[in-house]
């Protein structure tokens, strides 16, 4: 496996009684890189990051982290947010967090320093001192986010790093994520909100019923489905909807259809020709939300379990 | 870095951090101070009792029927008879009815009457005397008997003086340790070892429990081995519990300054077969009972997820502690024999023996090997409860080679 990976994993298989949860995941995650791993409720990929960073075994498949045949060796220089959040209520913020790097081998004495500064930038300083307990939700989440990163990793995996955290916050996070990949960790983080991913991802992964779907960069996941044009004639005349791709559907006064794979440019000379004219013409990169639903099928969304 | 001093640094990460969160907890003083309130409520509820006892023992009385002319040689002689008691009340106080014509009767009317609390009635003559009693006075009859033999004695050796003159005590110091002074050290040690670790490894069996509820487990399990998280649980119960023994072994060393004579004088007759290095060896052997039982504590914690099962299955462990107590209890009172042997290799009834083993035996070499032989075990049950963790709870572990196979 290539040393500029820092995860790699082929053919994972984890099965909870006769169910297989994971079923064959391959994935490469490059150094430096954000990468996200995207699927629906019960896709496998909270399972799939445990079964890479060694909490569970799996049944089948092979998998190296950073370099390591065996997760644990590597567990110093990991940091990890896993779904389910939990810190020791009683404990204070600062210590809270040196702890965190404590495991990960980092002497008390330094976590307790960065953990100042940490809070500082994150905007909790005032909070340094106060006990979990009396933080809400959101805070003790970013508390537990800065602990996974004190120790500073060279991999930071984050499961469902958004989820309960408000729109200020979001952005924190958001600005932390790129600010790791900018001192040059890289991270590997699972959603099922597809704006983060599109706006932080530099590469990710589509899971849905234990499977990979899909795997490239964001341009490669837009790629799956065509532009969308966005067309309001100037005369709405007879004749218009025959000049029209098929897909094209009525939306009050225009049109909207995916754009022929040969460009729009001789469609356009046809319209103008015809006197329909162009009133307005905007052409839209599908949402990587849609390029989701196409891939992991409404269906499968319907009857992802919880 | 090794895996071996990974593992270790990152237990050590989390038995600080218990050990803080205990000892730093308010809950931690009324704990230290558990036994003050135990001895409080014992004194309390043992002086209602020896009230209660002595109030009923205060109202018996042993009667004897006989005629008037025997009385005082009666009395003399009972009095005399009483000199073997440290206590001269350990038997009811004696009366002496003056016979009447139908002493049978008489003496079985004393049981019927409200007024008097009698345990046991002698009548008829000295050389072949009657005795009744209570079912639950046998030795006040036995005693009764003996004072008519003592009487009819005095009686024809004219009266009650004694035919000695009073003994001359004089107390003496053995130059060793008595066998029976061994011996009570042993069973003490086998029960204090014992007795510390089922009043102080019960607090392992949440340890897990509180991570799960926390939902800090995930974190733990993704930075450090689960064997790493289940012994830095272990030595953070364990810190506190030294803690505990720490400060009440300090107010125990210091009472013997306060005891009185005679019992400073019964306690030099207590001492271990090993000598000095006694105490140390019954540290060893606490830390060692405390670590297993802990751990079993803690597996069983770990794998359940109410209170209740908690409880519930604490319980079985508790019994299962009791019994090897009670083994190595047996095998200490029977030094030389096959159940002390067994129940010193036995891992769970090993620590117990073998606190024991140090009073009644001076050879060092077996405690080194039997402390090898507990840590082994300590090490056997942690990784046990640690796979039991991880297949029931995190649901992970290998799959049995057949299906590997499979899945290849």
């Amino acid at each position: 496996m290539s040393s500029n990976l820092a995860v790699s994993a082929t053919g994972l298989v984890k099965r909870f009684g006769d169910r297989r949860v994971v079923d064959g995941v391959d994935i490469a995650v490059p150094k430096g890189l954000i990468y996200g791993v995207l699927g629906p409720n019960g896709a496998g990929k909270t399972t799939t990051l445990r079964m890479l960073l060694g909490i569970i075994e799996p049944d089948g498949g092979e998998r190296m982290l950073l370099g390591r045949a065996h997760p644990r060796e590597a567990s110093d220089v990991v940091g990890y947010l896993p779904e389910e959040r939990g810190l020791y209520p009683g404990m204070k913020c600062r210590e809270a967090i040196a702890f965190l790097g404590a495991l990960r081998g980092l002497p008390w004495a330094v976590g307790r320093e960065r953990a100042g500064k940490l809070l500082e930038d994150a905007g909790l300083g005032h909070a340094a001192d106060d006990k979990i307990r009396k933080l809400s939700k959101g805070m003790a989440q970013l508390v537990q986010l800065l602990g996974s990163v004190v120790h500073e990793p060279e991999l930071l995996v984050l499961d469902e790093p958004f989820s309960g955290l408000d729109p200020v916050n979001q952005e924190r996070l958001e600005a932390l994520i790129t600010a790791q990949r900018d001192r040059g960790a890289t991270i590997l983080f699972s959603t099922h909100v597809m704006a983060h991913a599109e706006r932080l991802c530099d590469r990710l992964s589509i899971i849905a019923g234990g499977k990979v779907k899909f795997e490239g960069s964001v341009d490669d996941a837009l790629g799956v489905l065509p532009l969308k044009a966005h067309y309001t004639p100037h005369h709405n005349a007879d004749g218009l909807r025959a000049l029209l791709p098929a897909d094209a559907e009525r939306e009050n006064g225009s049109w909207r259809f995916a754009v022929p794979k040969d460009g729009i440019e001789g469609l356009l000379v046809k319209l103008i020709d015809a006197g329909h004219g162009i009133s307005g013409l905007s052409i839209e990169r599908p949402k990587l939300h849609d390029v989701f639903v196409r891939i992991v099928g409404k269906k499968a969304l319907e009857e992802a379990p919880e | 870095m090794s895996s071996f001093s990974r593992g270790a640094r990152q237990a050590l990460t989390i038995a600080r951090r218990d050990f803080v969160a205990t000892v730093f907890a308010p809950t931690f003083l009324l704990f230290l101070l558990t036994p003050v309130l135990m001895i409080g409520f014992g004194i309390v509820g043992g002086q209602s009792a020896a009230t209660a006892t002595d109030s009923g023992e205060a109202k018996q009385r042993l009667v004897v029927i006989a005629p008037p002319d025997r009385i005082a040689l009666l009395t003399s002689t009972d009095a005399l008879l009483r000199r073997i008691f440290i206590v001269p009340t350990a038997r009811p106080l004696l009366r002496v009815d003056a016979e009447g014509p139908n002493p049978a009767a008489q003496a079985q009317a004393l049981f019927e009457r409200d007024s008097d609390d009698v345990a046991a009635v002698l009548y008829g003559p000295l050389d072949h005397p009657h005795i009744l009693y209570t079912p639950t006075s046998y030795g006040e009859s036995l005693f009764l008997e003996q004072l008519a033999e003592q009487t009819l004695r005095a009686q024809k050796a004219g009266g009650p003086a004694r035919l000695s003159v009073l003994a001359d005590r004089q107390p003496v110091q053995r130059g060793k340790v008595s066998s029976s002074g061994k011996g009570r050290v042993a069973f003490f040690a086998a029960f204090g070892v014992f007795f510390l670790t089922l009043m102080l490894s019960g607090q392992a069996v949440g340890a897990m429990a509180e991570e799960r509820s926390n939902k800090v487990i995930e974190i733990l399990a993704a930075a450090v081995p689960l064997e790493s998280v289940f012994f830095g649980k272990l030595i953070g119960a364990f810190g506190s519990a030294v803690l505990f023994v720490a400060f009440w072994g300090a107010i125990l060393a210091a009472l013997p300054r306060f005891v009185p004579p005679q019992m400073a004088a019964a306690l030099a007759e207590l001492g271990a077969a090993v000598g000095p290095v006694f105490p140390l060896l019954f540290v060893a052997y606490f830390t060692m009972a405390y670590m297993l039982l802990s751990a079993m504590f803690l597996g069983v914690g770990a794998l359940a997820s109410t209170q209740r099962e908690i409880q519930m299955l604490s319980l079985p462990i508790t019994v299962f502690q009791v019994a090897a107590f009670g083994f190595a209890a047996y095998g200490a009172a029977r030094p030389d024999s096959w159940v002390a042997i067994a129940s010193q290799v036995f891992p769970f009834s090993s620590p117990h023996a073998m606190a024991a083993r140090a009073a009644n035996s001076p050879e060092l070499w077996p405690h080194a090997l039997a402390l090898g032989w507990q840590a082994l075990w300590v090490a056997i049950t942690v990784t046990i409860a640690a796979r039991l963790f991880r297949r029931g709870v995190l649901k992970s572990g290998s799959p049995k080679p057949r299906r590997k196979k499979a899945l290849a």
